[in-house]
């Protein structure tokens, strides 16, 4: 796949606005981006080389160091294909505390990924309004599970806290406040002018780009591909869930799906407190050979976990597979061409919610 | 000491420009340092602008590991930055590599090896308030009594 280009805009891969290392190369003709090529790389760690052999125990651990945005949804795939190898059977609260949990960080993801966004078109005032929303799911997240990013809250067989009644009541607070504040911001960003012209019609990916790129979560969903991954998860089956579809493919559009997936986050958390009842919150069973394939909607599309353990609940082979590489296909290889200007290259490129950590692991 | 010098050394001390560099994270580390910006911990508050630009820093807070590709950027970009300068490790991945140190790894911890490292917070991720307070212990000590090379 390597191809040598004749590069004349480098971009990376330290930037002010990347907040990974990556690498963009655009073929430019004055601005206009005739072609464009990402250098990744720079941040593999070797993780799944890492888990082979080790205990699940320790397995858990890394699988939540995959990715330090949505640390929750990587340790929630990996303990549910444990599961499904073990067979044990899930407490209700403990699967609706789950739900919680992960709709909480997706609520953080989505508020730093559109944060990211309104800072590099430069519209400073809107992001630091998202960053300092983003704190209020943050205190929720830190009060339920004990810590702020990895915070190992889902165990094989449930939860590792009960949620109390003065939680549950804090919980629906924060909620509220990230639904009235967010209703404000969103109001700023749908009816700011310059803002549309940063981002409507712009880095368009189109319905069949798309899927000739297998892009996945909120860049698929933006192009108008009803897909998402917790349609086919049992508890969110139980809550009603359908997904958001946008279908006009520009960076409107996927910042747009992205402020309307918080909204129905916090709703799915109001149901999940209102059919909550008290019970355990955690079962338990033996862990034994097997192998499983367990998918989930991470904040930024389809998370796989391939899994092959021994019988004393060891690792011997493991599979990941990320959201984010699709997503950068999509960006580098239909996003970005016919892009007008070089620092629309770079909010197209933020639009997509790139995790290079996640890709490269 | 004189009084010119004093004067200089409190107006430098609340002008610290700082560049981040991931060479290795798990990205949790990353986002501590973004929530800093935030009008909550309001990093700008003290006088510290992160710009990401290594060509105008001050302070370069690495987080993550040692990744192979870093090996000939990685001093690159240290060398970039205008004297004086410090670089801050942020995280237990810099330290001692986490989680992350173990057989099969491609990592090379601890960076104090590739860069002199002023000071480390430890902490998987640090809290944004702990990140905060070296660098504001560190504010005085970088520029005290540097005469452009002096030194």
């Amino acid at each position: 796949m390597k191809r040598t280009v004749d590069v004349s805009l480098p971009i990376g891969p330290v930037h002010p606005v990347f907040k990974e290392p990556c690498r963009i190369k655009c073929e430019t003709r004055g601005e206009y981006v005739l072609n464009a090529e990402i250098e990744l790389g720079y941040v593999k760690k070797g993780i799944e080389r890492i888990m082979r052999g080790r205990p699940w125990q320790e397995v858990m651990f890394l699988a939540e160091r995959v990715c330090g945005i949505c640390s929750v949804i990587h340790n929630m795939v990996f303990i549910e294909g444990m599961e499904l190898i073990a067979e044990t059977a899930l407490p209700d609260r403990a699967a609706y505390l789950r739900v919680i949990v992960n709709e909480l960080d997706r609520i953080q993801s989505h508020v730093l990924a559109n944060y990211s966004y309104c800072y590099t078109i430069e519209h400073e005032t809107l992001a630091m309004y998202l960053l300092n929303l983003r704190e209020t799911a943050m205190d929720a997240l830190e009060r339920i599970t004990g810590a702020r990013v990895t915070c190992a809250y889902i165990i094989p067989g449930g939860v590792r806290f009960d949620l109390s009644d003065a939680d549950a009541r804090y919980l629906r607070e924060a909620v509220d406040t990230i639904d009235r504040e967010l209703n404000r911001f969103v109001h700023m960003f749908t009816t700011g002018s310059l803002i549309a012209l940063r981002s409507k019609e712009i880095g368009i990916l189109t319905r069949d780009e798309a899927i000739e790129a297998h892009a996945v979560g909120p860049t698929a969903r933006a192009s108008g591909i009803a897909h998402d991954c917790r349609l086919d998860h049992p508890t969110y089956r139980r809550l009603d869930f359908s997904p958001v579809v946008y279908t006009e493919g520009d960076n409107y559009a996927r910042i747009m799906v992205r402020f309307d997936e918080i909204f129905q986050s916090t709703e799915l958390i109001r149901r999940c407190l209102d059919r909550m009842e008290p019970g355990i919150i955690r079962g338990g069973s033996e862990v034994i050979a097997g192998t499983s394939r367990w998918v989930g909607e991470a904040p930024r599309g389809e998370l796989t976990y391939q899994i092959t353990t021994d019988e004393f609940g060891r690792v011997t082979d493991i599979g990941i597979r990320t959201p984010s590489i699709m997503n950068i296909e999509a960006c580098v290889h239909y996003m970005l061409i016919g892009v007008l200007s070089a620092a629309d290259v770079t909010s197209t490129y933020i639009s997509s919610d790139p995790c290079i950590a996640c890709n490269e692991r | 000491m004189s009084i010119l010098q004093d004067l200089k050394n409190t107006v430098r001390s609340k002008s610290i420009h700082v560049c981040y560099v991931n060479v290795g994270s798990c990205n949790g580390c990353d986002i501590e340092i973004l929530a800093c910006l935030a009008p909550r911990y309001d990093i700008e508050q003290y006088g510290i602008y992160v710009h990401n630009n290594p060509r105008e820093a001050d302070v370069l807070l690495i987080t993550g590991a040692f990744s192979p590709q870093w090996e000939d950027k990685l001093m690159g970009l240290w060398e970039k930055i205008p004297e004086p300068k410090v670089a801050v490790a942020i995280g237990n991945c810099p330290i001692s590599g986490c989680v992350f140190n173990r057989e099969g790894s491609y990592l090379d911890p601890p960076v104090r090896k590739h860069i002199p490292i002023a000071a480390e917070i430890p902490g998987c991720p640090p809290r944004p308030t702990e990140i905060i307070q070296t660098i504001l212990t560190l504010a005085p000590v970088i520029f005290r009594d540097y005469e452009g090379g002096a030194s």
